[in-house]
This record gives structure tokens, sequence and C-alpha cells, in this order.
């Protein structure tokens, strides 16, 4: 009988994963052999030039896009051919977003727009008000919940997309360029927000960024060039 | 954040497109509202008119609505007398009238002309049918049997008259055929001039009482008994009681004899019908045209929202929640302006140009039905969901990475 504690799987898992686009009759590979593992808790950067197919990756490790070739596992879990049914599903569970240009929903409020992942949970309404109400004190928004986005600065629209991305404390966030629109001094507040809530709610990140200043915050930071993982 | 409140928010953000496809919608409901009450009106007024001239339920011979009569009151009834008594035992029967139908001669000495004529109990049509015709000079007739004058007395068409040169108090001569196939002529004094608002019936019209018409043509048959009701939705059932316990007479309801009631409504089902359709496309087209806009300009919005684990169908929800709200807040705006025009076509007494072949006009009114106005409620908002649910479902089915890059 061992003694060692049965090992966790990785968050994310691509082994060998590619991609093509079809543009007119030209065959247009985007991602090439990628293999790829965020284990939990991880803060990963993924940096390249533009096209060199971060968003792709992103776009695969959070179920928005499929694979043409390889495996793909979350928390072991192979969801590589999932329909797309069950990936909403599982993106609703276990995944969050943060986008570079934060895409709140204009009609919420911000204390709707964080709410929102948790009804698509159906999380009960005590609950939601609760985590909704803790996650923007977090996110240092308490006060600001009745708001509307577009009464926002960029820094504080950031910090509501990363209280959305985690009010459900998801097992992976993905954040497509989070620091893109923001100053200097925003952005490395939001990338040690987002550092310190991961660690905080338990989730890994996978950040795509242009962004040398955030790199230097990440665990590990991996190259991408013309779809190749260098 | 329920549904309903979200959509309300969402057609807030174009309120000027919003307001001119709300406004769409309510003219819509509008038009269909008062133009299906206007039909409604007429519907009413004419199946009421045409009960009353009729009676709710005809009995005759068994043969008088099957075969032409060869002489006078051939398929006439003879025991009309027993029959009216047995019938008035109905609790649902009001009035039970006889009339006898029969044509002639009419002539001042001078000039003769053809007649079409209606032996009636004058008195017993008039409480049963209130002022059923438009008495332009002189008065009803006296009664026959207890009038004090020499002479029966008797109504006649205006147009009859003028051709005649007749006025009340004129004195005419009624030539016909007995039911024994000889001739027999009646002098008779004309007590008033009246319209039917038909001209071609005003030509030949000569009303008289009953025994008057029965000592012309030298009989105590009647044509026909008319049966009135207290309630003309006991017309179906009583007429299939009738029927079946009573197989030796025949039973007409009123419908059967009202022609111009089945043709009018058979027209405006087609006219009003058809402006309903177009109405309805209108509205759907409209609706279609701002929703499209709405979904394009949200696509971004939608790709965000798919990410965050939203169904399509839960994105299809929201744009038919507002196709909805768009269609009932226009219908209920419509709803609240056809009731205004209803309430103030009463008021201002407008009339309608008489329809073809009638010389009176008739009221400007319209009905409001409970049952229409929910059912147009219900159709606006259906084809506003429906519309909506067109426009959204490609795009909630739109792939998610497209749906975010969209510009």
């Amino acid at each position: 009988m061992s003694s060692a504690a049965p090992t966790r799987p990785p968050v994310i898992e691509l082994r060998r994963v590619s991609k093509h686009y079809r543009l007119g009759e030209a065959d247009v590979p985007a991602l090439q052999g990628i293999d790829l593992s965020l284990e939990a808790g991880g803060f990963v950067a993924i940096k390249g030039p533009s096209g060199s197919g971060k968003s792709t990756l992103l776009n695969i490790c959070g179920l928005l896009d499929g694979i043409d070739a390889g495996s793909l596992h979350l928390d072991g879990e192979d969801v590589a051919d999932v329909d797309e049914i069950a990936r909403s599903l599982i993106r609703r569970q276990r995944i969050g977003f943060v986008f570079q240009s934060y895409n709140l929903v204009p009609v919420m409020s911000v204390g709707e727009n964080v709410e929102y992942p948790l009804l698509l949970a159906e999380t009960p309404a005590a609950e939601r008000r609760a985590r909704v109400a803790e996650t923007l004190a977090q996110v240092g928004l308490a006060d600001l919940a009745e708001r509307r986005p577009d009464q926002l600065s960029g820094g504080q629209r950031q910090r509501v997309a990363i209280a959305r991305a985690l009010v459900k404390s998801p097992r992976l966030v993905i954040a497509d360029e989070p620091t893109a629109n923001l100053d200097t001094a925003t952005a490395t507040q939001v990338v040690d927000l987002m550092r310190q809530l991961g660690a905080s709610h338990g989730a890994s990140f996978l950040i795509a960024t242009h962004d040398e200043r955030m790199a230097s915050h990440c665990d590990r930071v991996l190259t991408l060039i013309d779809g190749v993982m260098q | 954040m329920n549904l309903l409140r979200l959509a309300w928010r969402n057609i807030q953000r174009n309120r000027r497109r919003s307001r001119v496809t709300v406004l769409i919608a309510s003219v819509g409901a509008a038009s269909i509202l008062i133009s299906s009450g206007f039909a409604l009106y007429t519907y009413n007024a004419l199946r009421d008119a045409a009960a009353r001239e009729s009676g709710h339920l005809t009995a005759a011979h068994r043969e008088y609505f099957q075969r032409d009569e060869e002489t006078p009151l051939q398929w006439g009834l003879d025991d009309h007398a027993a029959l009216a008594a047995r019938l008035k035992q109905d609790p649902q029967v009001t009035r039970v009238l006889p009339r006898l139908a029969f044509s002639g001669l009419v002539s001042n000495g001078e000039k003769s002309m053809i007649f079409m004529g209606h032996g009636v109990d004058i008195g017993g049509e008039t409480a049963a049918r209130g002022q059923f015709l438009k008495l332009l000079e002189g008065s009803l007739p006296a009664d026959t049997a207890s009038s004090a004058v020499d002479s029966p007395q008797v109504l006649l068409g205006k147009d009859l008259a003028r051709s005649l040169g007749a006025k009340p108090g004129s004195g005419l001569t009624l030539l016909g055929t007995t039911t024994a196939g000889s001739l027999n002529a009646i002098d008779v004094q004309v007590a008033g001039l009246v319209s039917t608002g038909v001209p071609d019936v005003d030509k030949r019209l000569v009303f008289s009482d009953l025994a008057a018409a029965q000592r012309l043509l030298a009989t105590d048959k009647v044509s026909t008994l008319a049966v009135f009701l207290n309630d003309s939705d006991l017309t179906a059932p009583l007429l299939e009681t009738l029927r079946r316990d009573d197989p030796a007479h025949a039973w007409q309801p009123w419908w059967d004899q009202a022609f111009y009631y089945t043709a009018v409504r058979g027209l405006y089902n087609r006219i009003f019908g058809l402006l309903g359709i177009i109405i309805g496309a209108l509205v759907f087209f409209s609706v279609t045209n701002t929703l499209a806009m709405a979904v394009v300009e949200r696509t971004r919005e939608i790709g965000t929202l798919r990410a965050l684990g939203a169904l399509p169908k839960e994105i299809v929800a929201q744009f038919v929640a507002e196709g909805a709200l768009i269609g009932g807040l226009g219908a209920a705006i419509g709803m609240a302006v056809a009731a205004a025009a209803s309430a103030t076509l009463q008021i201002a007494g407008l009339q309608m140009p008489p329809p073809p072949g009638r010389s009176d006009g008739y009221p400007l009114l319209v009905n409001i039905s409970p049952t229409l106005y929910v059912f147009t409620v219900v159709a606006i908002g259906l084809l506003c969901a429906t519309a909506a649910w067109i426009v959204s479902r490609k795009a909630a089915a739109k792939p998610i990475v497209e749906a975010l890059g969209h510009v």
C-alpha cells in the first residue's frame, strides 16, 4: 500500500493540439502540436507577437473553440469532443473570463454583472447576494454595486470583470490581454488583484499578453510564435 | 434581475427606435380593434335586425320551404291557432305572430300596380319588433275586427304610394286570387306611408292587418308563424327540440333567412381579415427590423454571455422577452386608443352612408369586445415574440469566437 497522496490532474492539459483555419482556399495553421499543462493555482502568461496564436490557444483552453487534433483535458476530463451545450455548462461552472475590453453588459449594474454567472449556475438568491457582495468588496468596488459600467473608469471596469470571472470560484480563468487598455499603475493593480484573488478563490490563470509588466508577475511565461510553443 | 426587467432596459437602449416600433405595434393593434369592433357591431346589429324581422324561428307547413305554391297558401298553416297556443306554453317563447304573404294588384281606379303584401298582427309586430317600419306619414292601421272604419286600412311603401298618387286617407282597391283560385277584390284605405330603407321593396310594399289579408284570399290560413324568444342564444337548442318533437311542421331559424346578414358577414370577414393580415405583416416586419438591428449591435455582448455559459436558448429567450414586451406595450396603447375611439363614436353619433340597395344609413359604432381585446393583445405579443425568435436564434447560434470578435 502506497503512502503517497494521489496526484491531482492538471487544471487544463493539452497534448499535441493543432488548430487550422480556412482562409478562402488556403488552410492556415493557427496552432501546431501544442503541449501545455496548467497546475491548480498556476498563474501562467502566454506571450507572443500578434497572430502568433495566443488568442486561439486561450479560446481552446476556455472551451470557446474546438481543436482539430490532439487531446484536451479539463481537471482530467476529456473535453475535446464534447458538444456545444456541454461546453456551455462546463464554462458556466468551471471557467471564468476576463476580456481586454472588459465586455460588461451595459444595461446591468456592476452588481448584476457580477451576479450573472451565479444566475446561470442557478445559485440560490441569498448565496448569490452574499457572494456578489464579498467579491465586490475583494475588488474594492463594494460601494459601486448599483452603478452602470459606463459610469466607471477603465480600471474599475476591469476589476468588475475580474469579480465576474471569480465570483463562482472557477477552476480556471482565461484572461486575454487584461491590461492592454490600462495605464501602468492601473495595470499593476489589476495584475496584483488577479493574482491575489486567484489564490483566495483557488483559480488558475491563463493569461495572454504582450505586456512585459504582466509577464513579470506570472509564475511561468510561455512564448508562442507562429502557432508553435517555444 | 428577471428577464422582463432586463428586456425593459434593453428596449430603452435605443429609445427612439423602440418608441417608433411600439408606436407601429399600437397603431396596428388599434386598427385591428377598431375595424374588428366595427365589424362586430355591424354583425350584431344585422343579426338582431334579422332575428327581429323574421322572428328567431319560423314555423310553416312541412312543404313551405321546399316547394313553390301553385295556388295561394297551398302550403299555408291551417292549424296555426293550435300551434301558436302550444308554442306559447314554452317559457322561452315571448311571442308567436301569424304572417300571411300575398300578392296581387293595387289600383286607384285609374292605375294599377303589382304589390307584395304582408298580412300581420300589426300591434303584435310592433310590440315584438319595436318600430319595424319607418312611418313617414299618417298612422298605423286600425285593427279590421274592431275598426269603426268601413274599409280595412293598409300601409303603403312610399314609392308605391308615389306611383299611385296615394296619401293617408286615400281609397284603393286590392285585387288578388283566393285560395280557391278565383279573383277577389277588397277596398282599403291608406292609413300611412312607410319605408323599409330598400327602394325596391318600397315600390311594391303593402302592409295590412291579418284579417284583411285573409278576407282578400278568402281563407283562415296563414303562411307562417314567427316565433320570438327571450334570448337569441336559445334559438339553436329550441330549433333542435322542435324539429325532433314536431316533424309535421317545418322549422327554420332566423339565420337561414338572413341573406343580407350572411352576405355582409362574408364580405366583412374577407375585408377585415385581409386588413388584419396586412397590419400583422407591418407590425411583424417593423419588430423584425428593430430587433435585427439590436441583435447586430449586441453581437459581441451575445458572445460574452455565451462565453460565460449562457445557452443559445437563454439568449433567444432574452430577445423574445424584448419582442413580447414591445408587442405588449404596443397592444396596450392600441387598446386604450381603440376604447377611446369607441367611446367617442358613441357620443359623436356619426352615421355611415347607406349600403348598396338601401336608402338609410346606419350608426357608425365600434363594439368593445373583451374576447377581441384579449385575442389582439395575445396575437400582437406572439407576433412580436416570433419576430424576435427568428432574428435572434441565428445570432445566438453563431460561433462564440466570431461573436466576440464582432466590431
